[in-house]
């Protein structure tokens, strides 16, 4: 395998394990308070998750580039304050696959949460526990295998993120080139050994994944 | 005063609950047809629904109180504050958690050691030790009643509710923990409030009966009472009374009521705590227990007016076996149409007294009620 190679690898690996992190610390809490808690534009926040979904993912990444490009809402004020954008950096790659695979996670999750018996969380507060202590102790233990269903699904996607991750990180070798995109530089320029290596590899993660995730969700129910 | 005074107004859509009732120590059961607002209500007294108004007081503790008539600020106490114990329909016990930490559950605030003390106690009380660490599924269904009971009642709480503990189990097994549930209500001494809309189940298990009908309470009193003076038509039907009959006022005195039906001139003792003087010819609806009325035997001479009181004479016209009795149903010699569809009586008799009078074989039959098995209801 050529230098390049390994780097996308690594790169990849590096990318999905930031992006599943940010969303179990993300991911959770929001399926959660969708699952749980009725307040004031909960729909429109289902809806911002879930948009990821079914808009393209250069659609997704053009909203990104808004948001936190150099010019963007966000982007901005970092650049002026810092002289720093996140466009074009690794980190992009990890919004990217982040947003992305939100969804994932956030509609798994949710469904798993809300097939939690509410009579056991009821019980719990007559006992004395706190809703975020009961959270803690019952929910989330209990929808633990459709969270952790979720969480291997998110990696996947988020390991094979295209068109977002182009739109704000690019496809700089060595830097933002995940696997996803040297395979589409490979093939635009002919490296034929390349493609094969990657494709194969990324293949069998997928297949990996997919298995552990019907297992999980398997013995969810 | 009472250990448990409630009053709540919940309005939901297309269902307005509106309760106000009280009760002493022991074990006081809301009694209803499905969707008559009891599970609510132990929901409001536990803090898991918050009534619109009213007022609940535990032990002389306020857990709420709201609305127009409050005396003072809203208090709504959470249910985390309340030491209220809850028994969910299905027991809802943690399945993740054993036996023991289902039971501990509840104790966390208390120093490790007092917390596993607690709980072996809990434990050893409900039979429950050799199970300390086996999980709900692995259960049978008596010993996670068992496991539900010991964890709402390791809190000690002031007051246990318990909402349909039976309807989760087999018919058998019900009858079996039925009378466990009551040895351990009995033993543990905690004020109880538990919901359910089987009546057996209401009077082996209750003190005080608190009957519930759309959202309202038609009556509330001993079970006693209850049994044999429902308020009113509508009790007497929710208690699944058979035998409810409409007939005419001939004449009432303090202690008699003499009423004319399907021809018959029935005479029946007043109802000794409201005594109760309708009119001369007002129509009064009244109730004949169907397992209080005799069938005379052919064998033992002529029936005497004397010894047999309320006498008449039917025809079985139709019958079912409930395996240890008959319920048989009798079309009186009247003219006119029958007072329950095709037949005027229930009769309700032991299989042995049906073989022995061979009721299959001879249809036509006299029968006498005595005039303390009719009781009238009030309109």
């Amino acid at each position: 395998m050529s230098a390049e190679t390994v780097s996308a690898l690594v790169l990849s690996l590096r990318v999905a394990v930031f992006a599943t992190v940010v969303n179990a610390l993300v991911g959770v809490p929001l399926a959660y308070l969708l699952a749980r808690r009725r307040f004031a534009g909960r729909a429109v926040l289902d809806l911002l998750v879930t948009l990821p979904l079914v808009l393209p993912p250069t659609v997704t990444g053009y909203y990104l580039i808004v948001l936190l490009g150099r010019r963007g809402w966000l982007g901005a004020p970092l650049y002026a304050a810092t002289g720093w954008t996140i466009a074009f950096t690794w980190y992009a790659a990890v919004v990217a696959a982040t947003v992305m695979a939100l969804p994932l996670l956030v509609r798994t999750a949710r469904a798993a949460i809300e097939s939690v018996d509410r009579d056991l969380e009821k019980a719990a507060y007559t006992l004395g526990r706190s809703e975020w202590r009961t959270a803690l102790e019952v929910t989330l233990p209990l929808a633990r295998n459709g969270i952790l269903a979720g969480l291997v699904l998110a990696f996947a996607r988020a390991l094979g993120e295209f068109g977002a991750t182009l739109m704000l990180a690019g496809n700089i070798p060595g830097k933002t080139a995940t696997v996803p995109l040297a395979i589409y530089t490979a093939v635009q320029t002919g490296e034929q050994s390349t493609v094969l290596v990657l494709v194969a590899i990324l293949t069998a993660l997928s297949c990996v994944v997919l298995v552990a995730a019907s297992r999980l969700g398997a013995r969810a129910t | 005063m009472s250990a448990l005074d409630v009053r709540i107004v919940k309005r939901l859509p297309g269902f307005t609950l509106d309760v106000a009732w009280t009760a002493g120590d022991g074990v006081a059961v809301l009694f209803g047809p499905s969707g008559a607002g009891k599970t609510l209500t132990l929901q409001c007294l536990a803090g898991l629904l918050r009534p619109d108004e009213g007022r609940i007081v535990v032990d002389g503790r306020l857990l709420f109180e709201a609305g127009r008539r409050a005396r003072g600020p809203v208090v709504d106490l959470p249910p985390q504050a309340r030491r209220v114990g809850y028994v969910f329909q299905g027991y809802a016990l943690f399945p993740h958690l054993t036996v023991a930490e289902n039971v501990g559950f509840g104790l966390r605030d208390q120093p490790a050691t007092r917390r596993a003390e607690k709980t072996a106690e809990v434990l050893e009380r409900l039979g429950l030790a050799a199970h300390a660490t086996r999980l709900p599924r692995d259960l049978s269904g008596g010993q996670r009643q068992r496991v539900a009971l010991g964890r709402a009642l390791a809190i000690d709480p002031a007051l246990l509710l318990l909402d349909e503990p039976l309807s989760a189990l087999d018919a058998p097994l019900r009858r079996a923990l039925r009378d466990e549930l009551r040895a351990i209500l009995s033993d543990w001494r905690t004020a109880a409030v538990l919901v359910t809309h089987d009546f057996t189940e209401a009077y082996r298990l209750g003190d005080r009966i608190v009957v519930y009908d759309a959202g309202r309470v038609v009556q509330a009193a001993p079970r006693s009472e209850l049994l044999w003076q429902p308020a009113s038509e509508s009790v007497a039907r929710i208690m699944g009374i058979r035998n409810v009959l409409h007939g005419s006022v001939v004449k009432a005195t303090p202690d008699r009521i003499q009423i004319r039906w399907r021809g018959q001139l029935l005479e029946a003792v007043n109802s000794p705590s409201h005594s109760y003087l309708p009119a001369p010819e007002s129509p009064i609806a009244f109730f004949i227990r169907s397992e209080y009325v005799r069938l005379i035997r052919k064998d033992r001479g002529a029936a005497d007016p004397a010894h047999h009181m309320n006498l008449m004479e039917g025809a079985v016209v139709g019958e079912e076996d409930f395996g240890t009795t008959w319920s048989l149903r009798i079309r009186l010699d009247a003219p006119g149409a029958p007072a329950q569809g095709e037949h005027d009586l229930e009769v309700e008799v032991p299989h042995l007294v049906y073989e022995i009078l061979e009721i299959d074989r001879d249809r036509r039959w006299q029968f006498s009620i005595h005039r303390g098995s009719i009781h009238v209801l009030p309109a």
